[in-house]
């Protein structure tokens, strides 16, 4: 380097400096949340961040956020949930299944810092997951469901094949057999939590299929919800209501409240009290709900599904009760038996009436 | 062509004789300080504190451990491609592949890891690199067999296969490379230690990557300095016909320069999933394959130049981050700051190779 | 099994009608002699701010004309870079289109989540309602049908006109055209920009009328398809089209093909249009001949205007 040029680096050098230095902010205790989709108004996304405001109305002035929105799993997860460590805050709320690996590399590495991680299995100290009973609402949507339907063919568009997908998917298909026996479903893989193009194009196949009911099953975005509106089918979405997408051919809700659940993590986090472990919110303690059950239905049919949402709430009646047998035939569940959690939560299996396989 | 009131004027170019290396250099600078301004001023539109958000891009990422450790982190697979790529470059063999190389490299490597996921043995990890290395050089093979043998343009075959090797990671860790115990997301297991670079600096996540990087660059160096063209900086597609390796002929240069560009790409892969990823999942690379190719052009395809521009564009990358997680800049803002760099610097690098001049009467111009 | 046939017959209209239009605009481009790599990035500026506008101003035609213009001015910046500045052309379709993604995004984050109504469909003739043929032909949307009108109307041009003759000189041999009087750089830029509009389009029609929201990553490579199409179709507007049909039924196939029960991975018919265009390039290379009457010869190099 010449020596104008080494004088021009450092002049240049100099300049930003004089931009300042970022400030640090004292007593206020930082909370990191990284959505894999853009948090919108409807969504997982979106439920996410209703939780995350929980926390901002509980504890005020105690804390602030700090929020990365959009960001794929992989390299670019990675990346940003480092950067936030590198911010101290006391608690990373993690809001997707793939951010599983790194998020608990991350926690080996930083005992200070709490994580909770959705979708996922695995606990230490410093790391738990949290999960909602999505079964339970597939179920009484699947009630609806089996009424409507006029093919007998159920469209799902499915984003991952893990077992909580799983077990919503066999959720919607026991519901809908109990009212309707012959009726089967049909899934669309699209891999991905997050793809516009793809997932109506998935829809349209299954509406070519002749399904007539379709579940957008964990899109962040209502894209399958406004299809169905145009091609005139009815439509069930995950995680929030979406009804103003599709005013006339909405089915039913069903709803994710993270609320409770955020709030205890970020206090515990806080005061030091945290302990990973795992959450599985359903009905019974207001994680889950169903809403806007459409008024295609008619006045017995309602009572029918409004009932199974209070037996479900009093944890009276499980939809994982046998007899259930599998796709391959085999009676997985005696009558009268429930499933118990642990093979629940790692389910592998679908119920008789899916007619897709689990890609292998 | 008559001339009339609205004759444009013609630019009349003379190619300078005096060394354009330092004028490249002024260029970049030039560069840099036109998006930057530019930047600033886009910031102020969208009605963000452009002091703050500089602050998050250019001084926070140098104030921690951290932060030097990731621009440590992603410039050693930046430099490490872009060396390579540039080879070809200098010779006019455009290889814009390099995300497939890369992806074939880390698939290869990988295989090898999950085979051997029990093994304890020093050699797996420089096992995987050669694996890697000979993999990421075979995907190139075929674009420079395809060049040589059949004339197919390598620009187009280049890409194409960097999009069939993508499509083949994903068929992989979707089916036969899944993790049986990984609940039917499309990700391998986790690769054992013995298959995992160390980090080379505690406390950060920089690793061998960044060695390696070096090292290429070193090698391009001394290799440049062989050669009689070597200093003929070429970065407009004004290239004299003797824009090659002194004393190789053009199939020589193709097989070189795409072999070259596959060897680093694929090395580069194995960095990243035996560095930071220590799997392979769906994604592998935040388009290290492309951006190395705005590296190796920002550095005017010199190799020195190449370590420059690869610390910033490091830079950008990471100070993208810092900006988005304390200053809530969408990540969008950097990708745009790099692709201003590079324009601002093509635009530029007009002036450094020839002295343009305006002319406006037309008989200067031949008709 | 014919319901999904069926659907995967009109359905690909739709899905070739953006790729139609940002391939026969690089194929212009291309013609004259200039590469242009940048087509993603186009099409997503035409995505974003034809989404924008269409949401502000409740105006399909107001969201195409300015998603046109805004990828319309990228291929300007583009073609200044190539032109005049006389950049390497590789570096330089890659740094627009990399601007374009980043100021697509910028432009569509406020619209994010928000979703307009479709393009209508039309009912030409009456006849929409007739069984089988009937929605694939008469029921589509304007653009569907102006893709068709483009097609005819370039293939015309490079066929039979004396304008598709001098782009095409001026693509072959540009020094030659340039001594006989043709404003080389001139028409080159008037076909890129013409290129950049076409994606713009293709791009608008991605994000108001087939997905009908904007995200990040809408165009999801569509671009990338759009530059193997030009070389798949050797260069020749109709097979660019049927190269466009095909290509877009393969990737609604892909999705049926579970359906079907059949065995194929679906990430082998994603990469098949890829390796298709791969061997197409090398069968049509190999025959210099062939190739002199197909392909721009002077595509990628650059021209000087005094050299």
């Amino acid at each position: 380097m010449t020596i104008t040029q080494r004088f021009l680096a450092i002049a240049f050098a100099l300049a930003i400096a004089m931009l300042g230095s970022g400030s640090a902010s004292a007593q206020k205790a930082k909370i990191g949340v990284i959505y894999p989709s853009p948090i919108g108004e409807v969504g997982w996304a979106h439920e996410l961040d209703v939780g995350r405001q929980a926390i901002a109305d509980k504890l005020g002035d105690k804390v602030e956020f700090v929020k990365a929105e959009n960001i794929p799993e992989g390299p670019d997860a990675q990346r940003i949930m480092n950067q936030m460590a590198s911010e101290n805050p006391k608690l990373i709320i993690l809001g997707s299944f793939g951010y599983m690996n790194d998020g608990m590399r991350l926690a080996a590495k930083r005992p200070d810092i709490d994580f909770i991680h959705a979708s996922g299995y695995k606990t230490t100290q410093n790391f738990g997951w949290f999960l909602a009973r999505n079964y339970e609402s597939a179920y009484v949507a699947g009630l609806a469901a089996g009424y409507v339907t006029k093919s007998k063919i159920l469209g799902v568009v499915a984003a991952y094949p893990i077992p909580e997908v799983l077990a919503m998917i066999n959720g919607l298909t026991i519901g809908a057999q109990k009212v309707n026996p012959d009726v089967t479903v049909k899934v669309v893989w699209l891999n991905s939590w997050f793809d516009p193009n793809k997932s109506q194009e998935a829809a349209r196949s299954l509406v070519a299929q002749k399904a007539d009911v379709l579940y957008s099953l964990y899109q962040d975005t209502p894209e399958v919800v406004s299809l169905a509106e145009q091609l005139g089918v009815h439509v069930i979405s995950t995680s929030s209501d979406m009804s103003k997408y599709a005013p006339k051919w909405y089915l039913a809700g069903p709803h994710v409240n993270w609320s409770k659940f955020f709030v205890a993590s970020a206090e515990a986090a806080i005061a030091g009290t945290f302990k990973g472990q795992g959450y599985w919110g359903g009905m019974k303690d207001g994680c889950v709900s169903v809403v806007a059950i459409s008024h295609d239905l008619k006045p017995d049919q309602r009572k029918v599904v409004e009932d199974a949402i209070v037996a479900i709430t009093a944890g009276q009646f499980h939809p994982m009760t046998g007899p259930i047998t599998s796709q391959d035939g085999e009676l997985k569940l005696k009558p009268g038996e429930v499933m118990a959690d642990p093979p629940l939560l790692g389910i592998n299996w679908l119920v008789k009436g899916v007619e897709t396989r689990i890609p292998r | 062509m008559r001339e009339g009131l609205l004759t444009l004027p013609r630019l009349k170019l003379e190619l300078r004789t005096d060394h354009s290396r330092l004028a490249l250099v002024g260029v970049s600078l030039m560069a840099i300080i036109a998006s930057f301004a530019v930047g600033m001023i886009l910031l102020a539109i969208l009605g963000r504190s452009p002091m703050r958000v500089s602050n998050a891009f250019f001084i926070q990422p140098f104030t921690s451990l951290y932060g030097i450790g990731e621009i440590l982190l992603k410039t050693g697979p930046l430099l490490l491609i872009a060396q390579g790529l540039a080879v070809g470059y200098r010779a006019n063999v455009w290889n814009i592949g390099a995300e497939g190389q890369l992806t074939v490299g880390a698939i290869a490597a990988g295989v090898l890891a999950l085979s051997f996921d029990t093994s304890n043995s020093v050699f797996l990890l420089p096992a995987m690199i050669i694996v890697g290395a000979l993999a990421g050089a075979a995907w190139a093979a075929i674009a420079a067999f395809l060049r040589v043998r059949w004339n197919a343009n390598e620009i187009l075959t280049t890409f194409m296969l960097s999009s069939v090797a993508l499509q083949l990671l994903y068929y992989l860790v979707t089916g036969p490379l899944r993790d049986p115990l990984g609940q039917n997301f499309p990700q391998s297991a986790l690769f054992s230690d013995a298959a995992l670079f160390g980090t080379l600096i505690p406390g950060s996540r920089a690793n061998t990557s960044l060695l390696l990087g070096l090292a290429a660059t070193l090698i391009s160096y001394v290799f440049m300095q062989h050669s009689i063209h070597g200093f003929r900086l070429i970065v407009s597609g004004l290239a004299p016909r003797a824009a090659r390796y002194a004393g190789f002929g053009e199939a020589r240069a193709v097989w070189i320069g795409l072999i070259a560009g596959g060897i680093c790409a694929g090395i580069a892969g194995v960095g990243e999933v035996a560095g930071p990823i220590g799997m392979l999942q769906r994604v592998l690379s935040p388009g290290y394959g492309f951006a190395a190719i705005i590296v190796a052009f920002l550095g005017g395809l010199h190799p020195i130049g190449i370590m420059f521009a690869a610390v910033l564009m490091a830079l950008l990358y990471v100070g993208g981050d810092f900006a988005l997680v304390s200053a809530s800049v969408p990540n969008a803002f950097a990708t745009i700051f790099q692709s201003l760099l590079l324009v601002f610097y093509l635009a530029g690098a007009l002036l450094a190779v020839y002295r343009v001049r305006l002319v406006w009467r037309s008989s200067e111009v031949p008709t | 099994m014919m319901d999904t046939l069926m659907f995967i017959v009109v359905g690909t209209l739709g899905a070739t009608t953006p790729l139609l239009f940002a391939a026969l605009g690089e194929l212009v481009a291309e013609r004259s002699g200039v590469l242009n790599l940048s087509i993603e990035g186009m099409m997503a500026s035409g995505a974003a701010v034809g989404f924008a506008v269409t949401t502000l101003s409740h105006s399909h035609s107001l969201g195409f004309i300015a998603g046109a213009l805004a990828a319309g001015a990228l291929s300007l910046a583009f073609g200044v870079l190539v032109l005049v500045c006389l950049a390497n052309q590789v570096a330089a379709g890659l740094a627009i289109g990399l601007l374009g993604l980043g100021v697509s995004a910028l432009v569509g984050k406020p619209f994010e989540g928000n979703t307009v109504p479709p393009l209508p469909k039309l009912n030409v003739l009456g006849l929409a309602h007739v069984p089988i043929i009937g929605p694939i032909l008469f029921g589509q949307d304007i653009l569907v049908y102006a893709g068709v009108a483009l097609l005819a109307i370039l293939a015309w041009i490079f066929k039979r006109t004396k304008f598709g003759l001098i782009i095409r000189a001026v693509g072959e041999a540009p020094t030659a055209a340039r001594d006989i009087g043709y404003p080389v750089i001139r028409i080159r830029f008037g076909c890129v920009a013409f290129g950049g509009l076409l994606a713009g389009i293709g791009g608008a029609y991605l994000s108001t009328a087939y997905t009908a929201l904007w995200t990040e990553g809408l165009v999801a490579g569509r671009g990338w398809i759009a530059v193997a199409l030009v070389v798949f179709g050797s260069w020749i507007p109709l097979r660019i089209a049927v190269g466009a049909y095909v290509f877009g039924a393969i990737s609604l196939l892909e999705l049926s093909i579970q359906g079907f029960g059949l065995n194929v991975p679906s990430q082998f018919l994603s990469a098949l249009p890829y390796i298709a265009t791969i061997v197409v390039l090398a069968v049509i290379s190999r025959d210099a001949t062939y190739l002199r009457l197909n392909r721009p010869v002077a595509l990628g190099k650059v021209f000087r205007s005094d050299g």
